[in-house]
């Protein structure tokens, strides 16, 4: 239960490789933060700067108030759970849950407050029938209770969690994200999470930060991020299936706004329109988001783009149709099954051509320079500070 | 297109049935060759292997002479080249000599050389490479060269001729730092991961090696206990220049040695070398077919290691 | 020799590839050598700008440092006590005392005496009263040499350690502030007398200007609270404790811990006698000049070396004996080395093969070898081969192999004795390499095979195309290691045949060259040997270290393996 502050953090690695620039992150307390990026992006050494396991190169990591840049991992008061559960193969699953409690010194803990402990946490997670076994006999689902637990028992300031649950089959993953956040209600404390799965990172947390190569892209809730994306990178990482980009002109005709992509025109939403112009971007090439989930089937109409299909994905739910428009740019199209005939269905396959066209209210625009987001005043995202 | 493609894998279909059962049937007569082949290499190399254990065995109970013989079988049987070794040369001695260092040797040299491995696989500090270039610079020194120098120092801390069982388990483990590289592979499959988790979990490092490291080292404890158990049972170069003639400090491979040492020598004493050889074999072939499985999992280790 | 990009090179034929590849192995060796004296210099530049760095440190930290610090450039630890960090300063001071005394009372003489290694050797003086001569000894090269090592190690260990201590004091006066504090200072003075400066002619004149004035003391009580403040902002953190120091010998220091005895037994059972052996390869110490008992021995500079390897003017017998036993030693270590190495892994293989039962009594079998103690093996088998031992005895027999036939008697030939080392090397080694080639096998994933099968390959071509070259990949270092091994595999060679046949022709040089010799048998022979030459040992032992150097360098810098470790992982 603790206020963990990040300021100014930086790692960087012999031969000047900087893997993290500049981080400054103020987490609340009971928070649930998850930090999310492609691989390489620095989210887990970040974490690890937090545990103390790597060294802060520059600034200083804060819990609960105290500077822990210098203390050792074991008195930084966290419990970690590590991507490959990390349970240690010659204890059982009881000593391997009861191995941080055992080391505790001042007061040392007496062996029934070690049992009860252990004994309620494996309650908790369900594994109480496999205390006496070693993690070499248990599946990848109930490693992950067992590291889980092992993390729990602990009374710890702040809990973190790296990619737990990528080493888990896809349905298992489903069935332990929900664990977590039943668990965390238990818990009650400052967790930071570490995934690479942007479902983990809408689903599970308060706030999620979004990383790359080093930086911070975007901070803010799941709504945030996914309906205001400060930049394109954030844009095209949450939200599945991905965003689809297009260059495209803003125009001006009969005092409403346009945007032409793939030789369609479309019409912008009024507000975002004058919102445009006054930002000076009239008549000048530009980024155009657009989420699968806005796209709409139409018939051939002005306006519509005309695209041909190359793959259909049957979804169950939902299909997603991947079109090339005539430019020749890839677009993703969402189609809910239940708008669709059996016959309509059938026809969708690669080679057929469609047309389709997407909402005005839920475009993204985007400078094709800075690929920064044209509407939300947001800091520009690579700016280095001079040294 | 396809229908070309169709008609070709009509026509393949026939052809190939008869074919494919004919080579089965070869397939099968062939590996009935090549392993009749095969056992009568293994046949021949067991032969050639255990000819020589067999022949010693078998020299050591010629009662009838002592000398070097020019046919196996002995033509009186007997124990009387044990009997001698027992009595009439301090074998005993040597023996006991050899067992001390070997013990004692092995336990301090598992001790010097998990620090070593350990440190340079699981910790990372400032000159960790530097040390490790050194070391393998180092190494290519022969090892020799060093004897006259440490025989000198030796000779001045008195720990030489009799009091050579001292004087060599010094030797033998000092500088034991240097045969780190098949334990660090060991250290090096551990996942990286633990350390952390232990760290995380409240240890500082030195906890980490004992309740996490340690017990999983089992087999590369055993390897390291095993190996450098055996080491002072052949040693012969340092053990014969510390024991410096004198055959209270001698080992056995240097008492079994000079058995061998002159023409002379060899006509008194070639039953009772073989007669030694035997019995201090005995005990290191139980000991090391006991424990194969960790040697062969030292020996892997250490080669894909590198 | 052409170069390919890498499509071009795809396009080759196999003998056309493969005789690009063979070339460029060769092209690659000046390359290599090229390269490694590139990384030499680099190491050297290196380690004089560290020096360099050192020195700017050593003054900077004096002329920065407050008072503590500069009393500890003398009084070793002297700022560790004086601000609290007891056990530290302890330790230092205790060590300069040590030093200071050990210097004063022994050490001066040894070194003093380094030059000459003694002036006086044993002298026989007459005693009139028993009627005999007695000896009385005086100086003592060999101590005198050995000491001056040690006391060398010890002077060096102290500068380091007097540096550390110099070191410490900076790093303390960064973390209780000290040195930022004073330096905050230095520039607040700066400021004043800039600003004096700027006022100069307001505040040199007879009668101020009051207003002026008050203007510059307003300016100057600003300076001075914004120092101040900082001043104060500065962080002030505790220094370690003794308590802490010994907390983190178990933490985050671990390292040290564990180091301190094994590299302690290195320095001075490894290091300390390969630094004194190679001073004595430029001294005349043998067996007649032990440097005590008869004569003094005292350097000689390059002549040994001159003996040895010069053709025209040194010894020929030496730098014959000396060509021919190199040559051979490399000529064996090749031949010991990929001997073992091909026919162990085709007894793996062998023993490997699907079908063949009994795997463990086959394996079992051959490791009887490495349990029982080389020596006994060794010695057995040389006493087998030996002249009328049993394996000559029976050839002669059933075979009707010539009287004068002998395997490596004293009459053998040369290559005889030669092939017969190799052949029972091979019985030696095959074990040790079916064992390791064994566990390579088990480890070759199971689906390269299933995949090479569907691809179409037979038995025999999944030996080649897949089982051969992942063992050869993981192996390769393995070869390297094991080729400097053989250089110096002293057991086989001496247990075996001791060296016999001897060879006439180098027998002018010491220690009974014979045809098996190796240069670390050679070296034995002469420390052992009538004369006792420990110089030419010396030198010898030098020279192998210089060619395994050399070949461990080239081959580290050609071969594939040692630069593509992730092909097979």
């Amino acid at each position: 239960m603790a206020r963990v502050k990040l300021t100014n953090v930086k790692k960087i690695y012999q031969g000047n490789v900087t893997a993290v620039h500049d981080f400054n992150l103020d987490i609340a307390d009971k928070e649930f933060i998850v930090f999310v990026g492609p691989s390489g992006c620095g989210k887990s050494t970040t974490l690890r700067m937090v545990a103390g396991l790597e060294d802060i190169s520059e600034g200083t990591v804060e819990i609960d108030g105290e500077v822990v840049n210098d203390l050792q991992p074991k008195d930084r008061h966290i419990s970690m759970v590590f991507q490959n559960y990390a349970l240690y193969p010659h204890l059982t699953v009881f000593e391997n849950m009861a191995f941080p409690l055992r080391l505790l010194r001042h007061p040392k803990m007496s062996n029934d407050e070690i049992y009860r402990r252990v004994t309620e946490a494996a309650e908790v997670l369900g594994i109480t029938q496999f205390l006496n076994r070693k993690p070499k006999a248990l599946s990848g689902g109930q490693r992950q209770r067992v590291a889980i637990g092992r993390a729990m028992v602990k009374n710890c300031k702040v809990f973190l969690m790296d990619e737990p649950l990528s080493n888990l089959d896809a349905k298992l993953r489903n069935q332990m994200r929900a664990e977590i956040i039943l668990l965390r209600k238990k818990i009650n404390t400052t967790f930071i999470y570490v995934t690479h799965d942007q479902t983990e990172a809408m689903t599970l947390g308060d706030r999620i930060v979004i990383m790359k190569d080093g930086f911070i892209m975007q901070v803010g809730s799941p709504s945030q991020v996914f309906d205001k994306p400060d930049n394109l990178f954030v844009a095209e990482f949450i939200g599945a299936p991905k965003m689809n980009i297009a260059k495209t002109n803003l125009v001006k005709e009969g005092g409403k706004y346009y945007v032409t992509p793939f030789g369609s025109k479309i019409l912008v939403d009024g507000e975002k329109g004058a919102e445009l112009k006054k930002r000076g971007y009239e008549s000048q090439e530009i980024i155009l988001g657009f989420r699968p989930e806005h796209t709409v089937l139409s018939n051939k109409a002005e306006g519509a783009c005309h695209a041909t299909i190359t793959v259909n994905e049957m979804m169950g739910s939902e299909l997603h149709l991947h079109v090339v428009t005539d430019d020749g740019s890839p677009v993703i199209i969402r189609v809910p099954t239940i708008q669709l005939t059996d016959k309509e269905r059938e026809e969708m396959v690669a080679g057929k051509e469609i047309y389709f066209t997407f909402e005005g209210k839920v475009m993204h625009f985007f400078n094709p320079e800075t690929e920064v987001s044209l509407f939300y005043d947001a800091p520009a995202p690579v700016e280095e500070k001079p040294e | 297109m396809s229908e070309e493609l169709n008609q070709v894998v009509v026509e393949q279909v026939p052809v190939q049935k008869p074919k494919k059962e004919k080579r089965h049937m070869g397939i099968k007569a062939k590996r009935i060759i090549s392993n009749t082949f095969v056992y009568i290499l293994l046949v021949i190399m067991s032969i050639i292997w255990l000819a020589p254990f067999v022949c010693i065995v078998l020299q050591s109970f010629r009662c009838e002479s002592t000398w070097m013989t020019g046919y196996i079988i002995p033509k009186q049987w007997g124990f009387d080249n044990y009997v001698r070794l027992f009595t009439k040369t301090k074998f005993p001695r040597w023996f006991l000599n050899t067992t001390i260092i070997s013990i004692a040797t092995a336990a301090l040299q598992l001790i010097i050389i998990l620090c070593m491995s350990y440190t340079l696989s699981r910790l990372r500090f400032k000159g960790r490479k530097a040390l490790m270039n050194a070391m393998l610079v180092l190494g290519l020194f022969p090892g020799i060269l060093g004897m006259i120098i440490l025989y000198r120092i030796l000779a001045d801390l008195h720990l030489t001729q009799q009091n050579a069982i001292p004087g060599l388990i010094l030797v033998y483990t000092a500088s034991s730092g240097m045969g780190y590289y098949v334990s660090k592979g060991f250290f090096d499959t551990l996942p990286k991961s633990l350390d952390e988790a232990a760290r995380v979990d409240g240890a500082n490092r030195a906890q980490v090696l004992f309740k996490v490291i340690l017990p999983l080292s089992k087999p590369i404890i055993i390897y390291t206990l095993l190996t450098s158990f055996m080491g002072p049972w052949g040693d012969f170069v340092f053990a014969r220049y510390v024991s410096f003639g004198h055959s209270d400090g001698m080992n056995v491979a240097v008492g079994l040695q000079n058995m061998l040492g002159s023409a002379a020598s060899i006509n008194a004493n070639y039953t009772t070398f073989c007669a030694g050889g035997v019995i201090v074999a005995i005990p290191i072939t139980i000991l090391f077919m006991c424990l194969q499985k960790y040697y062969v999992e030292g020996v892997t280790g250490g080669a894909v290691k590198g | 020799m052409k170069q390919y990009t890498d499509l071009e090179y795809l396009k080759l034929s196999g003998p056309e590839k493969f005789a690009n590849r063979f070339s460029r192995f060769f092209f690659g060796i000046p390359r290599a050598l090229l390269k490694f004296l590139k990384a030499i210099g680099r190491f050297f530049a290196n380690i004089g700008r560290k020096i360099a760095n050192v020195f700017v440190n050593i003054y900077r930290t004096f002329a920065n440092g407050d008072w503590k610090t500069r009393v500890s450039y003398f009084v070793m630890g002297f700022g560790n006590l004086s601000r609290g960090q007891i056990l530290r300063g302890l330790l230092f001071l205790i060590f300069q005392i040590i030093f200071i005394v050990y210097m004063a009372v022994w050490g001066w003489k040894w070194l003093s005496q380094m030059g000459s290694l003694g002036v006086m050797g044993p002298e026989e003086i007459y005693d009139e009263v028993y009627d005999t001569y007695t000896t009385i000894y005086h100086d003592n090269s060999f101590k005198i040499l050995l000491y001056s090592v040690l006391t060398l190690f010890f002077i060096v260990g102290f500068i380091v350690t007097w540096y550390f201590n110099i070191e410490q004091n900076r790093i303390a006066e960064q973390i209780i502030g000290s040195s930022q504090r004073k330096a905050l200072r230095i520039s607040c003075k700066k400021e004043i007398k800039l600003l004096k400066n700027e006022y100069k002619t307001v505040l040199k004149a007879k009668e101020p200007d009051p207003n002026e004035l008050a203007q510059y003391k307003e300016k100057e009580n600003d300076i001075k609270a914004r120092y101040q403040a900082e001043i104060e902002a500065v962080p002030v953190k505790k220094l370690k404790s003794g308590k802490d120091d010994m907390r983190s010998l178990v933490d985050d220091q671990f390292h040290k811990t564990l180091l301190a005895l094994p590299l302690l037994g290195i320095l001075i059972f490894t290091v300390m006698p390969i630094i004194f052996m190679i001073l004595v390869a430029f001294t005349n110490y043998d067996g007649a000049h032990n440097g005590y008992s008869n004569n003094l021995f005292h350097w000689v500079g390059w002549d040994n070396f001159n003996t040895m390897l010069n053709w025209q003017t040194g010894n020929k017998a030496y730098s014959a004996a000396f060509g021919e036993i190199l040559s051979w030693t490399l000529m064996w270590s090749v031949f010991a080395t990929f001997t073992c190495y091909f026919l162990g892994m085709f007894v793996a293989i062998l023993i490997n093969k699907k079908g063949i039962k009994l795997k463990k009594l086959w394996r079992t079998i051959l490791i009887l070898t490495i349990a029982i103690p080389q020596f006994i093996s060794l010695l057995y088998v040389s006493k087998l081969f030996a002249d009328k031992g049993i394996v000559l005895t029976y050839l002669q027999k059933w075979f009707h192999v010539p009287e004068t036939f002998s395997f490596y008697g004293p009459n053998a030939s040369a290559w005889t004795a030669r092939i017969t080392v190799i052949v029972i090397n091979i019985w030696i080694g095959i074990p040790y390499l079916m064992l390791m080639a064994t566990g390579i096998l088990m480890n070759i994933p199971e689906d390269l095979y299933e995949s090479a099968k569907i691809d179409g390959a037979n038995v025999f071509q999944q030996y080649v195309k897949i089982t051969l070259p992942y063992i050869m990949f993981i192996t390769g270092p393995y070869l390297l290691t094991s080729f400097i091994g053989n250089m110096n595999n002293f057991n086989v060679i001496f247990l075996l045949t001791g060296g016999a046949p001897t060879n006439a022709s180098a027998s002018a040089a010491s220690g009974s060259v014979g045809y098996t010799d190796l240069l670390i048998t050679w070296l034995f022979k002469i420390t052992t040997g009538a004369n006792s030459e420990y110089y030419m040992a010396s030198v010898i032992g030098i020279l192998i270290f210089v060619v395994t150097a050399f070949i461990a360098m080239i081959v580290y810098n050609v071969m594939p393996s040692t630069k593509n470790e992730e092909d097979f992982q």
